[in-house]
């Protein structure tokens, strides 16, 4: 769920994006460094940010009938790295304001620090803290994939709260009147997101172990499931 | 894509695109400074008359290039209309349509309304590869610029591998009970992932053949008229605001 263009005030719409500017700044120097260290990479992550327009535009099947698309913020922290994700996921979000009219220019920042920055840090530490309590791998997926969807819904909804206060109960009332209408959408949205990125991993342990130890995800005895 | 076609085949698709940037900047900078809703309305009505009449884009896809934009409108627009209120007596939740709702609705809606017709004056007109330029000039880190060449061109090379991919697994009746369409969809995204490492390898193999030493270089491409373009947007782009601020 992205914010339109032109649909936040204009101090909201540059806040967001000097709050959203350290962490693309951030992004970029360790990929530089990865580039540096690893020229390969260098294809990886333009293929990769390919890769998340694409898994993006797909339709997911849902439980409410709507026609719904995962964000793949998920999957892509967990495949390459929360803080990667940041300029991939400016790209993307730029992309899809010129080439679908999804989002905008004017609310870039404030839908990269939802999708691109919460979303995926949210994802990473999330599947990080599950695997350190021992919990299965799909568990694990499970539970990044689909909090890092719920979690950027709930930033965007804030977002708009924010920036819309309600005139009689303010803040509080305002969120929960977004969150309201977008959870409609978005829970069912975050539970099939969480069973194809489950599914996905799956696929990729049964097809592809290697690939997935030698991004460091699999240690060797879950590879052989 | 919509989009995209337009962008390739509309009468500005020669105007410098340093030019269509600075009439659609314009026309954001209109939006934001309009004092009244109906001044950012008559905004967004002349920016479409130019992206319709002057850019010579269909009607028909500038409709269903909007559409997608005012479901997001729409449902924004519900949650501030109505104003949620707890009663202090009964505890009882309320919602309530208010008169200063309909006004912030009113501003919001014609506010996003004249940006996004400015955000498509720009798409519609420009493809791009011109736009990716465009940042070049406006030195945008290098980094980010390579990650938008390679996904631009990935893009279409994935996107064709989807359709490919939903095509035969459809055709093995994959997405016939929802069930199975969830299947489908992780076995489609898996063999995605995979593609990711083997095209990009691909891709790297091959600028090594080429003998690429780091940085990916392009020709920029050359617009004539670019400077007369700059000053009828520049003269256009700055008219839109004045018309924004002037208008009581």
């Amino acid at each position: 769920m992205h914010i339109m263009e032109g649909f936040l005030p204009v101090e909201h719409a540059v806040g967001w994006s000097v709050a959203s500017a350290p962490f693309v700044a951030y992004g970029l120097y360790a990929v530089k460094k990865r580039i540096r260290e690893n020229p390969e990479q260098r294809m990886l992550l333009g293929v990769a940010a390919a890769f998340t327009f694409v898994v993006s535009a797909l339709k997911l099947p849902s439980v409410t009938g709507t026609c719904s698309h995962p964000t793949g913020t998920g999957l892509g922290a967990i495949l390459f790295g929360p803080a990667a994700m940041a300029p991939i996921g400016m790209v993307v979000l730029l992309f899809q304001a010129l080439l679908l009219a999804h989002g905008g220019l004017t609310t870039l920042g404030a839908n990269i620090f939802s999708m691109a920055i919460v979303g995926p840090f949210a994802a990473a530490a999330l599947f990080r803290l599950a695997r350190s309590l021992k919990l299965s791998f799909a568990v694990g997926v499970f539970i990044a994939a689909s909090m890092a969807d719920l979690l950027t819904y709930v930033t965007t909804s804030l977002q708009l709260a924010w920036a819309f206060p309600d005139p009689a109960g303010g803040f509080v009332a305002s969120f929960a009147k977004f969150a309201g209408i977008f959870a409609i959408t978005q829970i069912p949205l975050a539970i099939s997101e969480g069973l194809l990125t489950v599914v996905i991993f799956n696929a990729l342990i049964r097809f592809n172990p290697q690939e997935l130890k030698d991004l460091k995800l699999l240690d060797g005895s879950e590879a052989h499931a | 894509m919509l989009i995209e076609q337009s962008a390739y085949a509309n009468r500005w698709r020669k105007a410098s695109p340093a030019a269509k940037g600075i009439f659609a900047l314009g026309g954001f900078c209109a939006a934001f400074a309009a004092g009244a809703p109906a001044a950012a309305v008559v905004v967004a009505l002349l920016i479409a008359a130019a992206t319709l009449a002057g850019a010579g884009i269909p009607s028909g896809r500038y409709l269903r290039a909007v559409t997608p934009a005012f479901f997001f409108l729409g449902i924004s627009c519900l949650s501030l209309a109505f104003s949620l209120r707890l009663d202090d007596g009964t505890g009882e939740l309320s919602l309530a349509l208010t008169p200063s709702g309909m006004q912030k609705v009113a501003e919001v809606s014609a506010r996003s309304i004249a940006a996004l017709t400015a955000l498509l004056f720009l798409v519609l007109t420009t493809p791009l590869t011109d736009l990716i330029a465009l940042f070049r000039r406006l030195k945008t880190p290098e980094v980010l610029l390579e990650i938008m060449v390679l996904c631009y061109r990935m893009l279409f090379v994935l996107s064709a591998a989807v359709h490919d991919t939903l095509s035969a697994q459809s055709a093995r009746l994959g997405y016939a009970t929802p069930r199975l369409a969830i299947r489908s969809l992780g076995g489609l995204a898996a063999n995605l992932t995979l593609q990711v490492w083997q095209r990009a390898h691909a891709l790297h193999m091959a600028a090594q053949a080429r003998n690429n030493d780091g940085p990916l270089r392009f020709l920029e491409p050359v617009f004539a008229n670019s400077g007369r373009d700059a000053i009828i947007a520049t003269a256009a782009g700055s008219a839109l605001v004045a018309l924004a601020v002037g208008w009581s």
